[in-house]
């Protein structure tokens, strides 16, 4: 049933505008990202009834390469959590060939790893975030959920680049369309023994038959170590928080969304509007970001400094690598809802490293390396590496299928 | 107050920038339209509208931070200043805290005494402005509504340091500042329409005592004047509460200008202030800043020494030509077109600018261009008209399109400087007035001015004055 993965579905006689490369794909679209006409909601009743005026760029630049935006999927609220999103479960069942969503800690490859799909966050700054509602600025991107890294790469080349009206984007944009780098070669990979350890026995032997496959196909491994690996999650929680605090002060109930009746005044109504509209989950989330701008600021800053040298460890580490692998998330996460906000973080934290270092990184689920698993793998690459990445998963997924293991 | 305790006065002041577009869109900047015509999704902070900062903006700020002598800074950043208002559409405002647009400027004023005295500026900083808040009722219900036409217009905030000593200098410096940013064209800079807001940070001292002492903001002036009143009270009145032995607490007053005191009005708020994520840090370079320098124009006081050494006026008259840019450029173009100076700023200033004001016209709007008034002048200058048609013409030339030389041959105001018929003249005049001929030969020196007059009537204002002077004498012997 299309409902039981479309919140709304188009119903244009006129499914595509434009004939382009991506002719004929099927793409579902977050609620969070902007497409005329369409309500957006992410997810949340402080959006209720708000109609996008305008597409988002990505959702512009789908159209006009002739893909078919067939509705929006389901979410959870403001993107916090994967339990309701059913944007995986929509390619997974055919429903979709692809999936666009807005990756705050790691969405898009957690959602493809519980779909056993191909998920895809860029690099920070490639793909405009005009339209896309998120939560945390510096750290979100529209991601991308696929059967395959190749169709990824595809889309990517399409939707990457300025549009003229997202200042964040990179002023050093490469060139997304040359799809042949990186194709066929057999690049040194890290394994940093940090994240492997967050790992239990059984996913760590599943982990290291991933890696292996790696191995056979020609790539060189390097076990690699990053002592404040743990960071990572907490500099997220602290900025992340602080942003989303800042972010969602817009939701005022003052020009769209849920509005509480009976207040006795606009300040009564502001309080009550934003009660009424915001879940726990969510509620933690902006009280502690509250908390960090107006108690505890120096923590922030702190959160800051530690972001830019987390950045420069990580920098250092390609120095004697091409990609890093790690795994996506723990077995466990993949099924079942975050409860709270330790829950997310705890879901999260192998994934959000790239959201917190702008860096690409790509989920391949074992089943995409011909390992009988159900656990899923992370390649992640320096900033604005991402079509080397996908070029070298796609040709390397290809080979793999072919029986070339060389 | 007495003279036990001096005043430390800083003054923060918001100047609304006269820029085409608002600050992060291309709204127009004109908040006084039609209630909520100039928004977008970006300044309604719609889901998903990205900020994009506007050159013509950041290149006025910097006009405005220049004229200020300040030193701008090569990179500038915005901050979230966290409070929750309906006129604040996000949450917070983009303004600036960490990184200011520019540091350290300075401005002479003339202190009371007559010394001059240079007050620092601490920060430049860039700032949108929010939204308007109306209150009404529908029927009985109180209603609010907001106009956001004016959020996310774009301000800069000149914070001063506390130099200033007391209400002469404040308004003096308030003064000063106006008039530089104001020459640049970065801004009206109109306390009365609201494109320059002043608040006070007043605290007081034992004179001479080089403490800083707890101050009390005040808002709500809405002149220089009532900035300077302000100030005055609020010393008073804080000396009166030490007196008293009452302590003076942090916290933010309102001026009522009805009563002329200030009334508190709530604890002074500081909301946190955050980078902000969305406005990428701004790089100003070298080059940049050499090509907006090329921008600003000549100082006023720069421009007064030349008009003194360029034109050969007066000291008075350089002064009030050059202390509106308007009316320097106005007193420029006139005065290069071949006519002396000095009769250019005369003409301007006590026959055109009378007028102009009688229309309610500034001298940018006058319909007489510089152009047109050079030429009536230079018939002046020439002789071919006197000083009584010029003056005619002029106000002729204000209600129409005619040429100065058009109105001069239509109205019949060319100069008779024919000395046969002003010969004529001054003979028919002599024989009409054989009294006063008889009075001025008894020694009357009254009766000549009577003749002359007498004589330039029956010329219909158009005879040569020097001549018929000269005819006249020679005739009365």
């Amino acid at each position: 049933m299309n409902t039981d993965y479309f919140a709304y579905l188009n119903e244009s006689p006129f499914p595509s505008s434009g004939e382009g490369k991506l002719q004929g794909m099927r793409i579902a679209l977050h609620p969070s990202i902007a497409a005329r006409e369409w309500p957006s909601e992410a997810g949340s009743r402080a959006l209720e009834g708000f109609i996008a005026l305008e597409d988002a760029t990505v959702v512009e630049r789908l159209k006009s390469a002739g893909a078919h935006i067939r509705g929006n999927t389901f979410m959870n609220e403001l993107g916090l959590g994967v339990d309701m999103d059913t944007s995986g479960s929509a390619v997974a069942e055919g429903e979709a060939d692809l999936s666009v969503v807005v990756d705050i800690m790691g969405e898009s490859r957690i959602i493809a790893a519980r779909a056993g799909l191909a998920g895809f966050k860029p690099s920070f700054g490639i793909v405009s975030r005009l339209g896309v509602i998120g939560l945390v600025p510096s750290m979100e991107s529209v991601g991308f959920t696929a059967g395959r890294p190749e169709d990824i790469l595809e889309v990517l080349s399409v939707t990457a680049g300025d549009d003229g009206r997202d200042y964040s984007l990179s002023v050093d944009m490469p060139d997304f369309s040359d799809v042949a780098s990186g194709k066929g070669e057999n690049f040194r990979l890290g394994v940093i023994s940090e994240a492997s350890n967050l790992l239990d026995s059984r996913e760590l032997d599943e982990f290291g038959k991933c890696v292996g496959r790696l191995k056979e196909a020609g790539c060189a491994i390097n076990e690699l170590s990053f002592g404040e690996f743990d960071l990572f999650a907490t500099v997220h929680q602290v900025i992340g928080s602080v942003e989303a605090s800042s972010c969602a002060g817009k939701f005022d109930g003052v020009r769209y969304g849920h509005r509480a009746g009976g207040a006795k005044d606009w300040n009564d109504m502001y309080l009550r509007s934003r009660g009424e509209s915001f879940g726990t989950m969510l509620k933690t989330l902006l009280f502690q970001g509250a908390w960090f701008q107006f108690e505890n600021y120096g923590a922030f800053e702190k959160a800051c400094r530690v972001r830019s040298r987390l950045l420069e460890a990580m920098d250092k580490l390609y120095e004697s690598v091409d990609f890093l692998v790690l795994p996506t998330c723990g077995m466990k996460h993949m099924e079942g809802k975050a409860e709270n906000i330790a829950g997310l973080y705890d879901m999260c934290r192998l994934a959000l490293p790239a959201n917190v270092t702008g860096q690409p990184a790509l989920n391949l689920p074992g089943r995409l390396l011909g390992v009988e698993t159900g656990l899923s793998i992370q390649v992640m690459g320096r900033r604005l590496d991402d079509t080397r990445l996908l070029a070298w998963a796609s040709s390397l997924v290809g080979r793999i299928f072919s029986g070339d293991k060389t | 107050m007495t003279n036990d305790f001096e005043a430390v006065v800083g003054l923060e002041i918001h100047v609304q920038l006269k820029s085409e577009t608002k600050m992060f869109c291309d709204c127009p900047n004109r908040p006084g339209d039609e209630p909520n015509r100039n928004v977008c999704p970006t300044c309604l902070w719609l889901p998903g509208a990205l900020p994009r900062m506007s050159g013509d903006v950041l290149e006025k700020a910097i006009l405005a931070a220049l004229s200020l002598d300040c030193e701008i800074q090569p990179l500038t950043a915005f901050d979230q200043k966290v409070y929750y208002y309906p006129d604040l559409p996000k949450g917070y405002q983009l303004s600036q805290f960490h990184r200011p647009l520019a540091r350290n400027g300075r401005i002479e004023i003339v202190a009371g005494d007559g010394s001059i005295r240079d007050i620092g500026i601490a920060q430049v900083h860039m700032e949108e402005d929010v939204a308007k808040l109306i209150h009404e009722k529908e029927g009985r219900t109180p209603v609010s509504l907001v106009d956001f036409n004016r959020a996310g217009t774009p301000l800069v905030e000149i914070v001063s340091r506390p130099d200033l000593r007391g209400s002469f200098e404040a308004m003096e410096y308030i003064k000063a500042l106006r008039s530089r940013i104001r020459y640049t064209g970065a801004s009206d800079c109109s306390m009365e329409q609201g494109t320059m807001r002043v608040d006070a940070n007043i605290s007081i001292r034992p004179r001479g005592s080089g403490l800083f002492n707890t101050k009390v903001e005040v808002k709500n002036m809405n002149s220089v004047h009532n900035v300077g009143a302000a100030i005055d009270y609020e010393i008073g009145r804080q000396a009166g509460q030490i007196r008293a032995g009452e302590e003076i607490i942090l916290h933010t007053r309102l001026w009522d200008p009805d009563r002329n005191v200030t009334t508190a009005m709530r604890g002074k708020f500081e909301g946190p202030c955050v980078p902000d994520p969305s406005v990428p840090p701004l790089i100003i370079s070298r080059k940049m800043l050499d090509a907006v320098r090329e921008l600003l124009p000549e100082t006023p006081a720069s421009k007064l020494d030349r008009f003194i050494g360029e034109y050969g006026l007066t000291r008075d008259e350089a002064a009030l030509m050059s202390s509106e840019r308007d009316m320097a450029d106005y007193f420029e173009n006139a005065a290069g077109q071949g006519i002396l100076p000095r009769t250019a700023c005369h003409w301007i200033s006590t026959q055109l600018a009378p007028l102009l004001k009688e229309a309610g016209l500034g001298i940018e709007e006058s319909p007489v261009s510089p152009e047109r008034l050079a030429r009536l002048l230079s018939l002046l200058e020439n002789n071919e008209i006197n000083a009584r048609a010029a003056r005619e013409a002029l106000s002729l030339l204000f209600d129409s399109d005619e040429s100065p030389e058009e109105i001069v041959e239509s109205r019949g105001f060319r100069q008779v400087s024919d000395s046969g018929a002003l010969d004529a003249i001054v003979d028919q005049v002599l024989s009409e007035n054989a009294p006063a001929v008889e009075d001025y030969r008894a020694g009357k020196q009254k009766a000549f001015g009577f003749l002359m007059g007498q004589a330039m009537q029956a010329s219909r204002g158009t005879g040569n004055p020097k001549m018929i002077k000269e005819i006249l004498q020679k005739k009365l012997g």
